[in-house]
């Protein structure tokens, strides 16, 4: 069974195409995340998902069936402009929504407690919202998603404002889910999340679809036509050899793209003399590489500042 | 719809738990009260003075009479008025002089000047630090004058028995014409329909703006969304707008309880303290006024609350509003402008054609069944236009809230609005 079925839709508002001809299919039980620059269209894809914004044409399914009110109940949503009232208290807040998603209040009540505590907010239950941080806000939010245990969750980028330890936790809450077979979709920004974690990824530029499919099989279809780098020293020599086709440049750390047919053994012998080499691995493109290959340098450059 | 009583309940629940809302409910009928009460107070508290007047009479046969006359008595049964007749030795001018610095030495609350000629025609004067006290004024100048057209009368030759028979006052009592047959009216009507309509006006603005700045809070915390995923817009809409109606009918209920409470008591308390209240009548207002008044509040407030809705979906912060709201509140405001007129006449072609429109109809026709209970077809057909003038609203408010409550950034022309209404 499918999770999400899109098929060919499109959303223009004027002129602007927010979303166009797009199709993607998502299985039950799979992380797939949505990639893509700002204004790439992720958002408006993730809405029309929700039926917040209704696609001009072509079709969605969901759980295998047409989008209504009554499949919201299945489905937890943390949108990308979120926020909580702020003068609510928070056991107060989590119980409001968890009753929108027609959740008996003794049940909610024991799953908000059970959160919190899991999230080391339970001294926060009975303060206003406007006295937490905002990553502490974060986690009241994505706790009020998924408190009704949906079998689809959609998370628009779920990362924005959190330390790296909760994260971690986020990171892990989303594997565990998955573990118990429910779907998961996710926009962001942040490479790093997304090579360990997602299993498929659809890649949106300009309102298209670029890429699409098994995070595996697409970095497989590039080969290993990379070299991670490790270095200290003066290295901006490396650019100019026969054997480079392009570099990305961290200072200590940089990752080559190799010409076809060259071999990384050539470039590692001519590198041992002018620089110390902490770590040269050959292995397939990052998911950072291939972002800025397919998105194009100029349209990328805020997304690789994250 | 469990969704939406979920909404209409946190509505209700926060602002009922809000300070504003609990010194609100309280404060009212407190200072509705405080304006009837200390005006009584203040008087009762002044007439518990003993006040030295002082005479000078030029004409020397008015003082005596005088004090005879200002016989009015304080509570504890010492003379209100304590006269000190002062002469002048020659030098008029010069006792003038010395009065007027004694009233500023508050020596003496006041004097009064009567001349030689007050007989034919002369006036006396009377000076005093504070002359804005009607009551005072009103004493020494209904005794004077008595004192003088007696006077005159006596010179005429009229028996002495009979002038005070001849000057006795003439009272007039004001009545009202109703279907039901001729009432007593003691200027009640007026203030009741004044008041009623005030409260209308009031809790229609007031709610409209809780209303506005709610939908607004709802977007500019960026809460929306997360609502949304779990119901329609109109839902939330519709939540918010039942449950801050809620909040209006607890506190009319409160006020209704203390209104009732004062009905009852208020003249048992005024008449202990202040024995003239007893002739004051408290009016009775007949029941279907009140009814009417719950059918216009309601339709009132459903009717600009949706337009509230509206423009808070449109707007990112209050300010904006304001411009937004300004026209609207117009509509309240206009209204109050051409209630004169309308008290006036009631029944005039005007007043009839004002109080059918939608915009106006709360106040204008509520206010025409207070004063003139107008044929009941009037009636219907204000409250027809204003059911259909609502649900017209509510229609285009919601479709504007769907879309406006998720935009951000730059407040939309009325261009935009109208694509929004097209959006599917």
């Amino acid at each position: 069974m499918n999770a999400i079925k899109i098929e060919n839709i499109s959303k223009r508002f004027g002129d602007f195409y927010a979303v166009k001809h797009l199709s993607f299919t998502i299985p039950e039980g799979t992380i797939y995340s949505l990639l893509g620059p700002n204004g790439a269209g992720k958002t408006t894809t993730i809405r029309m998902v929700m039926n917040i914004i209704i696609p001009d044409e072509g079709s969605i399914r969901i759980l295998d069936q047409k989008m209504d009110e009554d499949m919201k109940k299945r489905i937890g949503y943390l949108p990308e402009d979120r926020g909580l009232y702020p003068k609510m208290k928070v056991g107060e807040l989590l119980l409001f929504l968890a009753e929108l998603k027609a959740l008996q209040r003794q049940e909610a009540r024991k799953r908000i407690d059970n959160w919190l505590e899991r999230f080391e907010l339970a001294e926060w239950k009975f303060k206003k919202v406007e006295e937490l941080s905002r990553g502490m806000q974060q986690k009241i939010q994505f706790i009020a998603t998924v408190i009704h245990e949906p079998d689809l969750i959609i998370l628009d980028e779920p990362f924005g404002g959190l330390d790296p330890v909760n994260t971690k936790l986020l990171k892990d809450i989303m594997l565990e889910m998955k573990q118990k077979g429910r779907t998961i979709i996710f926009s962001t920004h942040r490479m790093e999340q997304v090579e360990m974690i997602s299993d498929k990824i659809c890649l949106i530029n300009k309102a298209e679809r670029v890429l699409e499919g098994d995070l595996n099989q697409i970095k497989q279809q590039y080969g290993k036509n990379t070299v991670i780098l490790d270095y200290v020293g003066e290295a901006s020599f490396i650019k100019g050899l026969p054997e480079v086709e392009k570099i990305d440049d961290y200072g200590k750390f940089m990752e080559i793209k190799m010409k076809e047919q060259s071999d990384p053994q050539d470039l590692l012998n001519k590198l041992v003399d002018k620089i110390r080499i902490n770590k040269f691995e050959v292995r397939e493109p990052t998911l950072n590489a291939i972002f800025i290959e397919k998105v194009g340098d100029k349209n990328a450059q805020d997304t690789v500042s994250h | 719809m469990h969704k939406i009583l979920s909404v209409i309940k946190r509505e209700y629940v926060q602002i009922v738990r809000t300070k504003g809302f609990i010194i609100g409910t309280i404060l009212g009928p407190v200072l509705m009260a405080a304006f009837i009460v200390v005006p009584i107070l203040v008087q009762f508290v002044s007439v518990d003075q003993q006040e030295k007047i002082g005479v000078v009479d030029l004409s020397q046969e008015v003082f005596v009479e005088l004090d005879k006359k200002l016989d009015q008595k304080l509570k504890d049964g010492d003379r209100r008025y304590l006269l000190e007749e002062y002469e002048p030795k020659g030098d008029v001018e010069a006792l003038l002089e010395e009065l007027n610095r004694k009233v500023l030495a508050k020596e003496l609350t006041a004097y009064i000047f009567i001349p030689e000629n007050i007989a034919e025609g002369g006036e006396a004067e009377y000076v005093a630090e504070h002359v804005s006290d009607f009551d005072k004024r009103g004493n020494f100048n209904q005794a004077l004058s008595s004192i003088i057209i007696e006077r005159r009368l006596k010179g005429e030759g009229l028996d002495p028995q009979k002038i005070g028979q001849y000057m006795r006052p003439v009272g007039l009592t004001t009545k009202k014409v109703t279907k039901r047959g001729v009432e007593r009216d003691t200027g009640g009507t007026f203030v009741i329909s004044w008041f009623l309509v005030l409260v209308l006006y009031m809790t229609v603005i007031f709610y409209g703006q809780i209303i506005l700045r709610g939908v607004i809070e709802e977007k500019s915390s960026r809460m929306v969304e997360i609502v949304l995923s779990s119901m329609r817009p109109f839902q939330l809409m519709a939540g918010k707008i039942l449950g801050i109606a809620a909040v209006g009918f607890t506190q009319y209920a409160i006020w209704a309880l203390f209104g009732i409470a004062a009905a009852r008591y208020s003249k048992n308390i005024i008449t202990k303290f202040f024995p003239a209240g007893a002739a004051f009548d408290m009016p009775t207002i007949p029941a279907y006024i009140f009814v009417y008044f719950i059918i216009f509040f309601i339709l009132g407030y459903f009717l600009y609350g949706t337009i509230y809705a509206g423009i808070g979906s449109m707007v990112n912060n209050e300010k904006e509003a304001q411009q937004l709201v300004m026209p609207v509140t117009m509509f309240l405001v206009v209204p109050l402008l051409i209630m004169a007129f309308v008290l006036r006449s009631p029944d005039s072609s005007v007043s009839v054609v004002l109080s059918l429109i939608p915009f106006f109809a709360p106040i204008l026709m509520l206010l025409r069944i207070c004063v003139l209970l107008p044929p009941f077809p009037q009636i219907a057909a204000s409250i027809v236009f204003l059911v259909l003038t609502t649900i017209l609203m509510i229609w285009i408010s919601a479709k504007i809230y769907r879309v406006g409550i998720l935009m951000y950034g730059k407040r939309p022309s009325f261009g935009e609005i109208v694509k929004w209404m097209r959006y599917r």
